[in-house]
């Protein structure tokens, strides 16, 4: 239906799903390849606590959680696992559990507080207003400037936190600390337009469908680029196709874009037998 | 060439555009916040107007998620019509502002407040945001009075003869057979509850306060501690002590919030739950106004004898 993308809201809510999703991809790599798929649960989670705290104590919810997402991204940049038997994954699984438990405390004596998380999860992509989309567009154009230029060390650090070769890093990584604000900065961003589940999903679905259909590193970045993308304008098309909610039709078409991502692993692992498994 | 082209074009445009403005032009397009409302604009434009109601009757109308299709009837819409006060702030804002209509935005000459000149219960003296979720007009569910929705009515048939002047005749007389009929239903529907006139009640949400002036009813306390901050265990107890104290036995409740707590505090006292229709189109069958309250009267009384027996 080409006339409904003629719609400004339309082309609004596509806008900010491309411009999310790209970034979250890019973002994606590192969290996939570090192993911590959980940081942006995590992340998100306490980006909500922060706006549980603000209306439990009338202040204004954005700076709040704003402040509560970099401390927790500051905290979870000083988390390094060295014992064998533990996975960073785990810690930051606490921090998700604890904050959420959190967050329904605090909504339980706020007024209607139900039906914010709800919003707070599936966010609303199609009420995105203007102001909201420049100001995205700013933060994201320079996180990713930056990590365009930094990112021969931003992917050295994840291939050390990869192989858990992390013993010679000090107690204080300026890398990993400036990776973690920048997850931080884009997920509470992201959060607030697009929603706890969506945002995860960028940030998960199209690294691990990149990492399924190809082996060349040099692909690997475009693809999930490509794949985010994909998935952002299919989940955009079937919300208004079909009259969804547009957050959870994002997700959907990213699902839909890790079975197929699946299937073409699927076959061409038949073609070519892999060592792993 | 190109200029040939070109004009070609524009003439091809309008000449799309033509016939579509002209079936436009056909019926006014109404969307309203809730079905009441819709109904309403129905009764009184009649065939002159097409409308759809962006909440439905079973839904909580304080939350609404926005769908593409709600953007996409209010960016064509010729006239818009809420409740106003706070109830629809959560989600109109948002939807009128990605709709970018200017005919329906606040001030635009289609854009209608339903709550002009309805004269408001508590009114809140001060505002403080630890009473929950306060009103800060007034309560906003004003449409389950009867005579409240003369008012109503009055304002719809107003923005109908602004916009269309030369059907006002039209709208005029049928917002006086509606009006007509919806008084005299009233004082029958008076009649059936006036044994029960001041019975004490229980409700869920502070949202009958006009339903119990209009039906001469008392709501002695609410299951919600503070509006719309789901019952804790403690007011629970409180709320069964003061049921079993004052023999306090019906518990009115609207379909969109769920039942376990309300249950829970009847089986204690030997009560029942009473799930009135908050809107037209609540449950099958609530299609006017009018069977809004036929249902709605019809529930009550059927509680009161079964409590009295």
């Amino acid at each position: 239906m080409p006339d409904l993308f003629a719609l400004e809201f339309v082309r609004s809510a596509l806008l900010v799903t491309i411009i999310m999703g790209l970034l979250l991809a890019y973002l994606g790599t590192h969290v996939v390849g570090r192993g911590i798929v959980f940081v942006d649960l995590a992340l998100g989670q306490i980006s909500m606590l922060g706006v549980a705290v603000a209306a439990y104590l009338a202040l204004e919810p954005t700076t709040v959680s704003m402040v509560f997402t970099l401390v927790g991204a500051l905290l979870m940049s000083f988390i390094k696992v060295t014992d064998k038997r533990l996975k960073q994954e785990a810690i930051i699984g606490i921090l998700y559990a604890v904050s959420s438990a959190l967050t329904v405390l605090l909504i339980s004596k706020a007024a209607h507080g139900d039906s914010d998380i709800q919003e707070v999860l599936f966010g609303s992509l199609f009420t995105v207003t203007d102001s909201e989309i420049t100001s995205m567009a700013i933060v994201f154009g320079i996180l990713g400037v930056v990590h365009f230029i930094f990112r021969r060390q931003f992917f050295e650090l994840t291939e050390k936190f990869g192989n858990r070769e992390i013993d010679d890093l000090g107690s204080f990584n300026l890398w990993n600390f400036l990776f973690y604000i920048s997850i931080g900065l884009a997920i509470v961003l992201a959060v607030n337009v697009g929603g706890v589940i969506p945002v995860f999903s960028f940030l998960v679905v199209p690294p691990v469908s990149a990492i399924l259909i190809t082996r060349s590193k040099i692909a690997l970045i475009p693809l999930t680029l490509s794949l985010s993308a994909l998935g952002g304008f299919l989940g955009i098309y079937f919300s208004v196709q079909f009259d969804f909610p547009a957050g959870s039709s994002v997700v959907a078409m990213l699902g839909v874009v890790f079975v197929l991502a699946s299937i073409v692993r699927l076959v061409r692992g038949k073609a070519e037998p892999t060592g792993s498994s | 060439m190109i200029r040939r082209g070109l004009t070609g074009c524009i003439i091809l445009t309008l000449f799309l555009l033509v016939p579509s403005r002209a079936a436009a032009q056909d019926k006014l397009r109404i969307v309203t916040t809730l079905p009441d409302l819709a109904y309403l604009a129905d009764e009184i434009g009649g065939d002159l107007v097409e409308t759809f109601s962006i909440a439905t009757g079973y839904q909580n109308p304080h939350f609404v998620d926005p769908k593409p299709s709600y953007i996409l009837k209010l960016t064509r819409a010729d006239m818009f019509i809420t409740i106003g006060l706070d109830l629809e702030l959560g989600w109109v804002p948002a939807l009128l502002n990605s709709a970018r209509n200017s005919r329906i935005q606040p001030g635009g000459e289609g854009y209608v407040d339903a709550s002009i000149d309805v004269p408001l219960l508590e009114v809140p003296t001060r505002v403080s945001r630890e009473e929950g979720d306060i009103h800060i007009f007034g309560n906003p569910h004003y449409w389950l009075d009867p005579d409240r929705v003369q008012i109503v009515a009055r304002n719809i048939t107003k923005a109908l003869n602004r916009l269309l002047p030369a059907n006002k005749s039209q709208f005029d007389e049928n917002l006086e057979h509606f009006s007509t009929r919806l008084d005299s239903l009233y004082v029958e529907w008076k009649e059936r509850m006036e044994p029960y006139r001041g019975a004490h009640i229980v409700a869920y949400h502070n949202q009958w306060p006009y339903f119990e002036e209009a039906f001469g009813l008392d709501i002695a306390d609410f299951l919600e501690p503070k509006p719309g901050i789901p019952p804790t265990p403690s007011q629970l107890a409180l709320i069964i002590r003061h049921m079993q104290q004052d023999n306090l036995k019906v518990l009115i409740i609207a379909p969109y919030y769920k039942q376990d707590a309300a249950n829970l505090v009847v089986s204690r006292v030997n009560g029942v739950v009473v799930p009135l229709a908050s809107s037209v189109g609540a449950y099958d069958g609530i299609d006017t106004v009018f069977d809004l309250f036929d249902y709605n009267v019809e529930l009550m009384v059927n509680a009161f004898e079964s409590a009295t027996e």
